[in-house]
């Protein structure tokens, strides 16, 4: 068995390797390695580095991430049947500070960053929705499996939730959401929020 | 070691026979040939995924994004097409909720866990990391990676993956030998065979027993009954367990070895406590998802 497997994993490996070579990765692919390229090039600026430039680097980034990332969609997500009773100020002041929160998560990951490895594994895409899976290999050779999820708004592919090794995030902020507004009130949740999003910045 | 821990926790398990028991009949009566008729029968073509299927009538499976119907839905509605999300599925359903009967004990030990991290697992992880370099600390995982083997093993067997099995013993074959006792990981680097990511706890959920209810437990942080009874069991599959009989130099290895771990992942914990609103709640989801998402596989 091991045999066969061994020689279909040749048989594989030489067949997907003719196959790359032919066609390239997809479009959703194609926005995902652009934004995660240029995040890394800040990241790796020399004229960025230092700590007297964490400002300005922290700024590009977001600019990066905001780019590729709708936060609208993504709120309207995690509030789930909550989003419809949101008259449309509430459902803006919710957008903004979700929003910071998720670029002040993101920025908190990516800033570590020392030369992890990205390899783009798979794509799959139906209508105007697409998945592109990701593997990040960090220096302790941890494989880190992340996949976005994207949705073509006018004709640009954009990123609604991520999730790494299974858990997506807008699920897991659902679920907390969720058990706030059940214990207390829509109002309180904002609060927090914002005492999140403002404490800690 | 743990004579009165396995003893105890077994004790749980049998007094919750409503929460593991029904749905393994269930699942057996349903699909006919017992597990051992199944396994043998398909032993040749892709043993895991037709057992799977013998199992999985009556019980709730989540559908993959690219299912049949779904995609003849498509078909006949091509206009449509922009409303519908095609992964719907994974945010409802199944990935919903996981039960927690025992909540305020769980958040009791949620705390404790959490000072356990700051006041002593961080810095005693943070001064390792100082004093052990980088190749050694992943040397040592390596060793107790391999040495958990039967674990894995068993558990491929139990669901199937003959593949898995072969692998995981080509693996240690391999790692003991050529890779020192384990410390070098040859068999990923050379072979490309990789740790099969399977426990007792996966093993039992693919006979469709569900999580039982969540539990967080001192030291051993986020779990659920049937990953519970999944751990226990694997304290009888641990060669550790044999070797090392004194339960303090065993609680000794075992802390060395997650010692060893925290320090490769230091920081982890401080961004996942800093994103979240409810840490609890964040946790206790991100465990069911993760879970869900193993088992899956």
């Amino acid at each position: 068995m091991l045999c066969k497997r061994l020689i279909i994993s040749v048989f594989v490996i030489s067949v997907m390797g003719a196959a790359a070579s032919v066609s390239m990765a997809g479009e959703p692919t194609e926005y995902i390695r652009k934004t995660t390229d240029k995040i890394i090039e800040i990241l790796t600026d020399p004229a960025l580095k230092g700590s007297d430039k964490d400002r300005e680097r922290a700024q590009q980034i977001r600019k990066a991430v905001d780019e590729r990332f709708d936060w609208e969609e993504m709120s309207k997500r995690t509030l789930a049947r909550h989003w419809k009773d949101r008259t449309p100020q509430e459902r803006e002041e919710f957008i903004m500070l979700f929003g910071r929160l998720l670029e002040r998560t993101y920025l908190d990951k990516v800033e570590g960053y020392s030369g992890e490895k990205v390899l783009y594994a798979e794509e799959k895409v139906e209508g105007s929705y697409a998945v592109v899976a990701v593997k990040i290999i960090t220096k302790e050779e941890t494989e880190i499996r992340v996949a976005y999820r994207l949705k073509k708004k006018e004709g640009e592919w954009m990123v609604y939730d991520i999730s790494i090794e299974g858990v997506s995030l807008v699920n897991n902020y659902r679920k907390q959401f969720q058990s706030i507004m059940t214990r207390s009130s829509y109002d309180d949740l904002i609060q927090r929020l914002r005492s999140k999003v403002e404490g800690e910045e | 070691m743990a004579a009165s821990m396995k003893s105890i926790v077994f004790l749980i398990i049998l007094l919750n026979p409503l929460v593991a028991f029904p749905r393994i009949h269930e699942a057996i009566a349903d699909s006919g040939p017992t597990p051992v008729e199944a396994a043998f029968l398909v032993r040749e073509t892709q043993g895991h995924e037709l057992i799977r299927l013998a199992f999985s009538e009556g019980r709730a499976t989540r559908e993959g994004p690219m299912n049949n119907e779904k995609a003849d839905q498509r078909g006949d509605a091509e206009t449509a097409l922009d409303e519908v999300d095609p992964w719907e599925d994974d945010y409802s359903g199944s990935m919903d909720a996981i039960p927690d009967p025992l909540e305020p004990m769980n958040r009791a030990f949620f705390v404790f866990n959490d000072k356990m991290y700051f006041w002593v697992l961080k810095p005693v992880g943070t001064g390792y990391k100082m004093v052990v370099p980088e190749v050694g600390r992943i040397c040592i995982r390596n060793f107790f990676t391999n040495l958990v083997m039967p674990i894995r093993a068993v558990s491929c067997l139990l669901q199937g993956k003959f593949d898995g099995f072969a692998i995981e013993l080509v693996r240690t074959v391999v790692n003991t030998t050529a890779g020192f006792l384990g410390f070098q990981d040859v068999a990923a680097q050379a072979l490309d065979f990789q740790v099969q990511d399977e426990d007792l706890g996966q093993a039992f959920a693919f006979y469709g027993i569900g999580p039982g209810f969540y539990l967080n437990l001192p030291f051993l942080g986020p779990s659920t009954l049937r990953d519970t009874a999944g751990w226990v069991g694997g304290l009888y599959l641990n060669p550790l367990d044999y070797m090392v009989e004194d339960f303090w130099t065993n609680v000794g290895f075992r802390t060395f070895d997650m010692v060893n771990r925290t320090s490769m992942r230091i920081g982890e914990y401080e961004a996942f406590k800093k994103a979240a609103l409810d840490p609890y709640v964040a946790m206790r989801d991100a465990y069911h998802q993760y879970r869900l998402n193993q088992i899956e596989e």
